[in-house]
């Protein structure tokens, strides 16, 4: 059996960033399970490196989270007509809202075509990283 | 004799303020937005006031606010520290008007080098070498079109009362002129309120150069010139003193054209002179009347507090500093560590910093205001730690940057740590060989 090492580093590499102590990967053929020699990661650590994503996000959602925390804003300034709206058809890549974070406008695109559902934010309001944004049908 | 400073800003440079004035004896005041209270100037100043919610118009810069603090602690300066207030002549005229020690130039000079029109003819008169163009708003296409062939193409259009490069427009040819001043006057009347545009030489591969300067109004010295030609989106990235590419004939006559100039001027305070360099020749580009992000360079250079210097002339009106006794000793880098992922066009990065080794070791200084377990607000700047690495030529302040910017580790949100790692490495860098619009060209950011 030949041994797979470029997917094991990269395991390594995702284990280490999420400060992981344990994974496990299985493409149906193959399967590879890393994980480190000592359980010492203190515990501050691990607690909140993995904190909103698995608690906020239902499994079922679809749509566009945040890609960053900061203050997220509807339309493109002040008084204008918001970028998207109930019943809208956004494509891949258009632009659903703003969100300013260090001092920055960030466009954030949508990740998918569809229909707007739901907006889940209200304008001005703060979002904190991997938070819904809009539901997509 | 100033006694209570308050640091009118946040982050690492009211960490290094608070710095200079405990080893002054000078009590601190640190002022901080709520999203603030765990943050280290905080903790590191003799007293704290909250100033206002996250959101920096209602914090950092409400005048009021501030002023309401300056009262309650019974200070008697402010530290602008630089960007917020630091720059803003409105704010230094209320506290002329109030009898406040403002740790900074007359609010009648900020006044002048915030126009960017104003700010030119002024350096024109002190003999500076300034850009081609027009020294007044366009008001007339014809007289525009006449300006820009006198010139030579390309021209660039720029707001009057502008920066970040907003109301800025490149143009080519003739034909394109009249549609791009239209578009540039909207822009910088959206940005500015202030619909004032001129025509400028357009420089296709600029340098940055500045020069450090402090004056207590009657003597001016420098400090040398730094060289901040490593640049995205016009944000300086990468500094260093001396300028790799300058001889020693065009760095002297540069050191002492601007000293010259600066005497005539009357300024008070610490300042820099911010000129473009290409083939061999400077042009003035616009002065800024405060303490720059890049400060660290020219102190490792010199052995000069500029901090420590600015409150010393505040405070007895006096530069104790004579030229002669300032000696430039050794090469100096400065790597800026944003909270952002390079790889994804610098998307901020705010969060928890999970784990934070800061790099030390010899020739190795580290100013920021981070630490393990704090949160990096979405609210304020993604600066957060500049590297400062000092070495007895370029080769060896080289060879320090890398090595700590090995050591140095921030866990729990993105840097740009690695960017540093490939731009210091990069034979281009090495060579000397870029121009401020490089690192947006260069294979680092374009790798697929």
């Amino acid at each position: 059996m030949k041994i797979n090492k470029d997917k094991i580093k990269e395991l390594v590499k995702i284990l280490d960033e999420l400060n992981l102590t344990e994974l496990s990967y299985s493409d149906g053929k193959e399967s590879i399970k890393v994980g480190k020699g000592t359980l010492s990661v203190p515990s501050v650590v691990s607690s909140n490196n993995l904190a909103s994503a698995p608690t906020k996000s239902s499994g079922k959602f679809n749509g566009v989270k945040s890609p960053m925390v900061g203050t997220a804003y509807l339309a493109p300034e002040p008084g204008a007509k918001p970028f998207v709206t109930v019943g809208s058809k956004v494509k891949k890549g258009d632009t659903i809202l703003i969100i300013e974070a260090m001092k920055t406008m960030n466009h954030i695109p949508s990740t998918q075509d569809g229909i707007v559902e739901e907006i889940c934010v209200n304008d001005g309001e703060s979002v904190e990283f991997d938070q819904e944004l809009i539901k997509i049908k | 004799m100033i006694k209570k400073i308050l640091i009118a800003n946040r982050g690492e440079i009211a960490v290094r303020v608070i710095r200079a004035c405990k080893e002054l004896g000078i009590k601190s005041v640190a002022v901080h937005s709520s999203a603030d209270k765990d943050a280290m100037h905080v903790q590191l100043a003799d007293e704290s006031v909250c100033i206002g919610p996250p959101k920096a118009s209602d914090s950092y810069l409400s005048i009021p606010n501030l002023l309401s603090a300056y009262e309650l602690t019974g200070s008697d300066s402010i530290h602008p520290g630089y960007g917020f207030l630091s720059e803003n002549y409105e704010f230094a005229k209320i506290l002329e008007d109030h009898k406040i020690n403002f740790i900074g130039p007359s609010s009648n000079l900020i006044k002048k080098m915030g126009d960017k029109i104003e700010a030119k003819k002024i350096a024109k008169e002190l003999g500076l070498p300034t850009i081609k163009g027009s020294d007044k708003g366009i008001t007339d296409i014809n007289e525009a079109k006449k300006m820009a062939e006198e010139i030579g193409y390309p021209v660039l259009i720029k707001a009057a009362g502008g920066g970040g490069g907003k109301g800025m427009k490149i143009v080519y040819e003739g034909k394109d002129l009249e549609k791009n001043v239209i578009d540039a006057k909207s822009e910088a009347k959206k940005f500015f309120n202030n619909d004032e545009v001129f025509i400028e030489k357009f420089f296709q591969n600029p340098r940055h150069i500045e020069v450090q300067i402090l004056s207590d109004g009657k003597k001016v010295v420098h400090l040398g010139e730094r060289d901040c030609t490593v640049q995205r989106r016009y944000q300086k990235l990468v500094e260093e003193s001396p300028s790799p590419v300058l001889t020693n004939e065009e760095r002297n006559k540069l050191l002492e054209n601007s000293v010259n100039s600066i005497s005539k001027l009357g300024y008070k305070g610490a300042g820099t002179l911010e000129f473009i360099y290409e083939n061999g020749e400077f042009f003035f580009l616009e002065m800024n009347t405060r303490l720059q992000v890049e400060h660290p360079v020219s102190e490792a250079v010199t052995g000069v507090d500029l901090v420590k210097r600015q409150i010393e002339i505040a405070s007895t009106g006096n530069l104790e500093l004579d030229q002669s006794q300032i000696s430039f000793n050794g090469h100096a880098i400065e790597c800026r560590i944003n909270a952002e992922n390079y790889k994804k066009d610098f998307q901020p990065s705010a969060g928890k910093i999970t784990s934070c080794h800061i790099p030390s070791g010899p020739g190795t200084r580290v100013d920021s205001a981070i630490y393990q377990g704090y949160v990096v607000q979405p609210f304020y700047d993604s600066m957060i730690a500049k590297l400062i690495s000092h070495g007895r030529d370029r080769k060896s302040a080289l060879a320090r940057s890398l090595r700590a910017l090995d050591e140095f580790v921030i866990s729990g949100i993105d840097t740009t740590i690695d960017l540093h790692k490939e731009i210091l490495k990069h034979k281009d860098f090495l060579s000397f060989n870029y121009d401020v619009n490089w690192l947006a060209k260069s294979d680092i950011l374009n790798k697929n």
